[in-house]
C-alpha cells in the first residue's frame, strides 16, 4: 500500500485553481521530489496534505486513512510532519527548546524530550548552538533547525518545502547529505526544491507541477527529458 | 549542587543564591505585620500583594502564551461577585465563595475560551474587551440579582474558626495580608511549575508562532483554553480577595475597562513572560499610584525643604498634583514602555548582561 495517496485534488482561492485535479502516490521509504515553477501550487498542495488547507475536491490518504479536515497537530501526531518555506523558529526560545517543542509530541517528560533534542541537534549539527536564541541564528541554522525540530516530532513521512532555498553550496550539499540520511532511517520524504541538481540526485520519483496541474511524473531521468517540463521551465522553443 | 542545577531547568535561572534570596524574601514578609502595624502601609501591601496576583494570573495566559487579553476583569468581576453575592444573600462564608467564584470563572473561561480564540492578535484583543464590556452592562442592569450600580455591599464577614478555634474574625487587615501573601505565594508556584513543565513549552511555542506550533502537533485550540483557564482561576481569586477586603464592589471597579487596562500594565511594566515581571510591575505601580493620588510627592517635597509650603510652586502643587495624579502616572506609564520595551526586568537583565561583557 502506498505510503500517501493524493486522489483528483484540487483547491480553488475564489476563482483561481491552485491546485487542480493532483493525482499520485507516494512509496514507503522513497524521496518524491515536487518541482514546478514560481506559482505552480507546490506549497498549496504541502498545505492541503499538511491540514492547513482543506483540499475544495479530492481525497488524501495517509497509509489509506482519510486526511481530509484533519487538523494540522492531529496530521502531525498521526507521523506526517512538515518544514516550511519560509522559516518559523520559535524565535524568543533557545535552539534546543525549539527542538524540545517537537520532541514533547511524543513525551510528556522534559528530561526525555531534552535527550531526544539533543540527539537531534547532533544529527544536523546543531548542538553547538543549542543554548542560542532561535531568532538570531542564520538562515542556513535556520534551515537546519527546522529539519531538527520536525525530525523530533519522529515523523514516518516528512514533508519538506523548500530546504535549500537560500543556502550556500556547501550548506546544501549539507542538508542532501542529511535527507539521505534521514532516507536511510526509513522515513519516507516529499521535497519541494527548486536547486534542480539537487532535486536530481536525491528524489526517486519527481511530480511536476505548473499552473496547478500535475504536468508530468517519472523517474528524474524521465521529467528531465520530457519536452512538457522543459517547455514549463524555459519556455516553448521557436527555432 | 551540580545534580541539583541539572534538575532545574536552565533557562529560569535558579541558581542556589536566587533560591536562598527568595527563601529569604518570603520569611521576611511572613514576619513583616509582627513588627509593622501601621494600617496604611499594610494596606499598601495588601494591594501590592492583590496586584502581583491579578498580573501573574493574567501573566499565563498574556505573558507565556502571548494571547493578550484586555478583559481580565470579567474574571476578577465574576470571582468578586460571586463571593460577595454568596455571603450577602446566603450567608455562605466567603471561604467557600471563593471555589464558588473560581469555578463560575472557569464557566466564563470556557465560553469566552470558545467564542474569542477563534480570532488572532489584535482581533482577540478587541474581542476579550468587548466580551467584558457584556458582562459589566449585564452586571450593571440585573438590578435584582447583582444590586446594579448601587453594587454590593459586605457588611461583616464571619468570624473564621475551625473546631470552635477562632482562627481570625478579620477585624484587623493582618488576615488579609495573609491571605494575600500566601495567593501571591501560590500563583508564583504554579506559574514555576507550569513554565517548566510540558505546558510551560506548549505555551510559548503558541507565542512565538501558532502555525509553527501546530505543524509540531500542538492542539493550539486546547492549549490556549487551558492557559486561559489557569489564568482565569487565578484572576477569580484575586476578584474575590480584593471583594472581602474593600468590602464594596460595583460593576464600573471589578468589571471595567480601567481594571483590565490596569492588570495588562502591572506586567508590561515588570516585563512579559517572567516569573518576576509581574511581583516587580506590581511593586513599583502600586506605590506609585498610591503616592501620587495622596500627593505625598507634595509633602515630602515641603517637608525636605525642597519647595516652599507658602511659595507659589508649593501651592500650586498642593492644590494640582493629587488632581494630575492619573496624567502623570500615564506619561511614566509611557516613558518606561518607550525606554523599556520588555519591562523592568527585561531591561535589567540585559543591564547586567552588558556589565558582565565588560567585566570579561
Amino acid at each position: 500500500m502506498a505510503m500517501l495517496e493524493i486522489k483528483n485534488v484540487s483547491r480553488f482561492f475564489g476563482g483561481l485553481a491552485a491546485n487542480s485535479n493532483i493525482s499520485f502516490s507516494l512509496e514507503e521509504g522513497t524521496i518524491m521530489g515536487l518541482i514546478g515553477p514560481n506559482g505552480a501550487g507546490k506549497t498549496t498542495l504541502f498545505n492541503c496534505i499538511t491540514g492547513y488547507y482543506a483540499p475544495s475536491r479530492g481525497d488524501i490518504l495517509f497509509r489509506g486513512q482519510r486526511m481530509n479536515g484533519l487538523r494540522p497537530d492531529k496530521i502531525c501526531k498521526l507521523g506526517m510532519a512538515r518544514t516550511w518555506q519560509i522559516v518559523r523558529p520559535l524565535a524568543k526560545m533557545s535552539v534546543l527548546d525549539n527542538v524540545m517543542v517537537g520532541a514533547l509530541l511524543r513525551t510528556n517528560s522534559l528530561n526525555t524530550a531534552r535527550e531526544l533534542a539533543r540527539e537531534q541537534l547532533k544529527v544536523v549539527r546543531l548542538d553547538s548552538k543549542a543554548t542560542s536564541l532561535a531568532g538570531g541564528l542564520p538562515i542556513g541554522e535556520r534551515k537546519k533547525l527546522e529539519m531538527a525540530r520536525v525530525l523530533a516530532t519522529q515523523p514516518s513521512l516528512l514533508l519538506l518545502d523548500e530546504v535549500m532555498g537560500g543556502l550556500s553550496p556547501t550548506e546544501s550539499e549539507e542538508i542532501i547529505q542529511l535527507v539521505l540520511n534521514i532516507k536511510k532511517s526509513g522515513i519516507t520524504q516529499m521535497v519541494i526544491e527548486h536547486q534542480m541538481r539537487a532535486i536530481m540526485r536525491i528524489s526517486n520519483r519527481i511530480v511536476v507541477l505548473s499552473s496547478g496541474e500535475k504536468l508530468a511524473e517519472g523517474t528524474p531521468q524521465e521529467v528531465a527529458n520530457n519536452r512538457a517540463v522543459i517547455d514549463a521551465y524555459l519556455g516553448e522553443f521557436r527555432a | 549542587m551540580e545534580s541539583l542545577r541539572k534538575i532545574l531547568p536552565h533557562k529560569t535561572g535558579s541558581t542556589p543564591a536566587v533560591l536562598f534570596a527568595s527563601a529569604v524574601a518570603v520569611t521576611a514578609l511572613f514576619l513583616f505585620p509582627k513588627f509593622v502595624q501601621n494600617t496604611y502601609v499594610l494596606h499598601i501591601m495588601i494591594l501590592i500583594f492583590l496586584n502581583i496576583l491579578m498580573g501573574s494570573s493574567w501573566n499565563i495566559l498574556g505573558g507565556y502564551t502571548g494571547q493578550y487579553s484586555v478583559g481580565h476583569a470579567a474574571y476578577f468581576g465574576v470571582g468578586a461577585y460571586t463571593t460577595l453575592m454568596l455571603m450577602q444573600v446566603r450567608h455562605i462564608p466567603p471561604w467557600y465563595g471563593v471555589w464558588a467564584g473560581m469555578a463560575a470563572a472557569l464557566v466564563v473561561a470556557i465560553i469566552i475560551g470558545a467564542t474569542c480564540f477563534r480570532l488572532r492578535g489584535p482581533y482577540f484583543v478587541l474581542a476579550s474587551i468587548a466580551v467584558t464590556e457584556i458582562l459589566r452592562v449585564v452586571a450593571l442592569n440585573l438590578k435584582d440579582v447583582t444590586n446594579g450600580a448601587e453594587g454590593i455591599l459586605a457588611t461583616e464577614l464571619p468570624v473564621l474558626s475551625i473546631h470552635g478555634t477562632v482562627i481570625t474574625n478579620f477585624f484587623s487587615k493582618v488576615p488579609f495580608y495573609y491571605a494575600g501573601l500566601v495567593f501571591v505565594l501560590l500563583i508564583i508556584v504554579v506559574t514555576w511549575i507550569v513554565q517548566r513543565s510540558k505546558l510551560g513549552y506548549y505555551f510559548q511555542a503558541i507565542r512565538e508562532d501558532q502555525d509553527a506550533a501546530s505543524s509540531l502537533g500542538i492542539n493550539i485550540t486546547f492549549f490556549k483554553n487551558t492557559a486561559l483557564a489557569i489564568s482565569a482561576v487565578f484572576t477569580s481569586l484575586a476578584g474575590s480577595l480584593y471583594g472581602m477586603y474593600v468590602g464594596f464592589i460595583d460593576p464600573p471597579t471589578v468589571l471595567g475597562l480601567e481594571l483590565s487596562v490596569q492588570i495588562v500594565l502591572i506586567c508590561i511594566i515588570g516585563g512579559i513572560g517572567t516569573i518576576s515581571g509581574p511581583v516587580v510591575g506590581a511593586t513599583v505601580l502600586v506605590p506609585l499610584s498610591e503616592a501620587l493620588r495622596s500627593n505625598l510627592i507634595t509633602e515630602e517635597l515641603i517637608k525636605s525643604g525642597f519647595v516652599n509650603a507658602g511659595s507659589r510652586t508649593g501651592v500650586f502643587l498642593t492644590e494640582n498634583l493629587a488632581h494630575a495624579h492619573v496624567l502623570i502616572y500615564g506619561i511614566l506609564v509611557v516613558i518606561v514602555i518607550l525606554f523599556m520595551p520588555e519591562g523592568i526586568v527585561g531591561f535589567m537583565k540585559k543591564l547586567f548582561a552588558i556589565k558582565k561583557k565588560e567585566s570579561a
